[in-house]
């Protein structure tokens, strides 16, 4: 996900397709048009809003294929407007985008049903590439991300109580996060390990399902914990 | 560092120790006049010093035991047993146990856990003042942990404290029934109260009731079960006072009406005890608060000095994007870790690394992104790592010409790992391992003098990725 040697690939494919529609939920006017300015060209913008609840209309009504999604958000946050849209339209795919690196938010956000996350800092290439992935089904874990996943799964999580096939990462998926926490796109990845781009997206797809459906109370403490450290 | 070290280096060689020494003048070169370069330093300092200016909630550095406090989290009644357990670093279950038992000799156990409800004050979670806001402004809704009640453990609990009651009743141990039914009731109906009054949901009952704390369980909207919980809980009290009253009702009608009298007013005494204890301690709250108010606008004056610092030199160099690139980068990571940031102490690898990371960038203009998994206390041998992972970003930054850096770092039970990658252009390692001394003295043998590998990898199209690796 991070930078040039997915970029020309992304751009092909964004070419030959009906562009992408994207709908930008944040409550700063600027950073939208800022937003719209690097992405406009290669998405079609279909919306925006700068609330929880204007966001939960607009989503609706326009369907769009993935709706940019700031955490911090009045009105509840995103975690709401997933919640809210999720209700009406579980299908509805969304990419989770803030400026706060707080691990609980990121990964609060994800449970709630982001399919990705991605710091406000990203470049518009970078953008464009992660709103494609998310388009296509596929997660979008950020360096970051990976590293607060490696970290709620490592050790913490008391094995006795929960269900292992979803609270633990195999090994290969746990190879996979290494590497993406390392800074390495799909592809690198991909070559590093001598596997096929589709099965580091399996592997990361498979992860991010994980984060959703295990047991919550444990990924919670290890939240909390974390804050007491 | 040691002498050894340095006298390895050659001039050109750009050894920590080295740049650290030429910072100064290094920065100053790089920018065009000196005096923005002097001005920009001083929000730097200004905010972590700030940031010791605001009273610290839980005292006690971070070697000690928690505070007693009560906690929320997985609480069954007042947290009482949780915050006990924590402090004390005992099972809680054990805790439990001996609250429930001594709940059965007459009655300590309850009296006891009443008093350490008032007593121990209730956790505090102050977070990152960014977080704070966002939070008070309803941006990031309501992410508290929803309760888990482990009903199996509670049923149990129950039925060890009945059974016990029951062997002491039945043994004679325990009180006369003349005294325990009254005694019981009053205890169950205080609690049930009490429990009402807890300060969980305080500020909201405040807000709605006008600022009077104490009105707030029967003004407030604490929904269906409240209400049931108060008039059960002054229920069970008049019960207890209706059991005294009726077993001393064969006395003649003076003493039966001043115990009337006195029970009332007893019982008076117990409803509103805990409402008064909690107004005064509202009113500590505010005083706190208001202190706590004034550092932060105190804080909010440094960071609007920070950033219009940042501001005016932004447009004073705007010719030079690099320099405008490096100057809002380094604000743009002085309030994202000031805002979000984790409180990081000082003696940690994941400081010592953040701290050296944010050093390159300052040094270097070139951004590097660090993540970092686990963590741990400074020793030696990671003091060497973190150098040697700062050189590894150093030569990224200056050789490679890549315009981003990725530091990850990952704390193992038995060893560490450290990553940098870029992804400009690489180099031979063989033919350049030899006569480039900032490569092998500073990474590779310094790694192998404390114990640890370096490897390099490189190639001259897929950038250079360096791992560290040490031994715990």
């Amino acid at each position: 996900m991070t930078q040039t040697p997915d970029q020309q690939s992304a751009e092909g494919t964004a070419a030959e397709r009906r562009p992408y529609s994207v709908v930008i939920v944040d409550d700063h006017a600027m950073f939208r048009t800022g937003v719209k300015a690097e992405i406009g060209r290669s998405v079609a913008l279909v919306g925006e809003a700068a609330d929880a609840d204007r966001a939960i209309a607009v989503i609706l009504q326009s369907q769009p294929d993935v709706v940019l999604l700031d955490v911090h958000l009045p009105g509840g946050g995103g975690v709401e407007v997933i919640r809210k849209v999720h209700e009406k339209s579980p299908e509805q795919k969304f990419l989770a985008l803030s400026v706060s690196d707080a691990a609980e938010d990121v990964i609060g956000v994800i449970r709630a049903g982001a399919r990705g996350y991605v710091t406000k800092s990203i470049s518009g290439s970078e953008l464009i590439d992660a709103i494609r992935r998310v388009a296509e089904g596929d997660a979008v874990f950020s360096p970051r991300l990976a590293g607060f996943v490696l970290d709620a799964f490592s050790g913490s999580i008391d094995l006795a109580t929960v269900d292992e096939d979803l609270d633990r990462l195999s090994q290969r998926e746990r190879e996979v996060l290494r590497l993406i926490a390392r800074g390495y796109a799909y592809k690198e990845v991909a070559k590093e390990l001598f596997i096929s781009i589709k099965t580091v997206e399996t592997h990361v797809s498979s992860v991010l399902r994980k984060l959703q459906l295990s047991n919550r109370h444990q990924l919670t403490r290890w939240a909390t914990d974390r804050r007491l450290v | 560092m040691t002498a050894t070290d340095s006298s390895h280096l050659e001039p050109d060689m750009h050894d920590s120790e080295a740049v650290a020494t030429q910072h100064a003048s290094a920065v100053r070169d790089g920018m065009e006049s000196p005096a923005p370069t002097t001005e920009s330093a001083q929000p730097t300092a200004a905010v972590p010093t700030a940031k010791e200016a605001v009273p610290d909630p839980s005292p006690g550095g971070p070697e000690d035991k928690p505070r007693a406090t009560r906690v929320a989290e997985g609480a069954w009644l007042g947290g009482v047993c949780t915050g006990l357990a924590r402090h004390l670093g005992w099972p809680l279950m054990v805790i439990r146990i001996a609250f429930v038992a001594l709940a059965t000799f007459q009655f300590i156990g309850v009296i006891a856990y009443g008093a350490l409800w008032l007593l121990m004050p209730p956790e505090s979670t102050v977070k990152a003042p960014g977080l704070e806001s966002a939070s008070r402004a309803g941006f990031r809704g309501q992410n508290k942990p929803k309760r888990r009640i482990d009903w199996g453990m509670l049923l149990a609990l129950v039925a060890l404290g009945v059974g016990l009651l029951w062997i002491m009743q039945n043994t004679g141990l325990g009180i006369s029934s003349q005294l325990f039914w009254p005694v019981a009731f009053a205890c169950a109906g205080a609690a049930l109260v009490w429990r009402q009054a807890d300060s969980e949901q305080q500020k909201r009952w405040r807000a709605e009731a006008g600022g009077k704390a104490w009105l707030a369980p029967f003004v407030a909207r604490g929904g269906w079960p409240a209400l049931v919980r108060v008039i059960v809980g002054l229920g069970l009290v008049g019960a207890a006072f209706g059991i005294v009253i009726a077993q001393q009702g064969q006395i003649s009608h003076l003493p039966e009406v001043m115990a009337m009298t006195m029970l009332a007013l007893a019982g008076l005494a117990i409803v509103l005890a805990p409402w008064l204890h909690r107004s005064r301690s509202a009113l500590n709250q505010a005083r706190a608060e208001k202190v706590r108010a004034d550092a932060r606008a105190d804080m909010a004056a440094h960071l609007h000095d920070s950033v219009l610092q940042t501001l005016a030199m932004i447009q004073r160099q705007a010719d030079d994007p690099k320099a405008v690139q490096k100057l809002a980068r380094r604000q743009e990571r002085e309030l994202r870790n000031w805002l979000y940031g984790d409180e990081l102490h000082e003696a940690t690898l994941k400081a010592a690394l953040t701290a050296a990371a944010a050093e390159v960038e300052d040094e270097r203009g070139v951004p590097v992104e660090l993540v970092t998994v686990g963590d741990c206390d400074t020793s030696e041998e990671i003091q060497a790592l973190v150098r040697a992972t700062r050189e590894a970003m150093v030569n990224a930054a200056k050789h490679s010409g890549a315009d981003k850096i990725d530091g990850y770092a990952e704390v193992d039970e038995d060893s560490i790992e450290v990553f940098i990658r870029d992804r400009g252009q690489g180099f031979d390692v063989d033919a350049v391992a030899e006569d480039r001394m900032g490569v092998k003295g500073s990474i590779i043998d310094r790694m192998a003098r404390h114990g640890g590998t370096a490897t390099i990898r490189s190639g001259p199209s897929d950038g250079t990725e360096v791992r560290l690796e040490i031994k715990r």
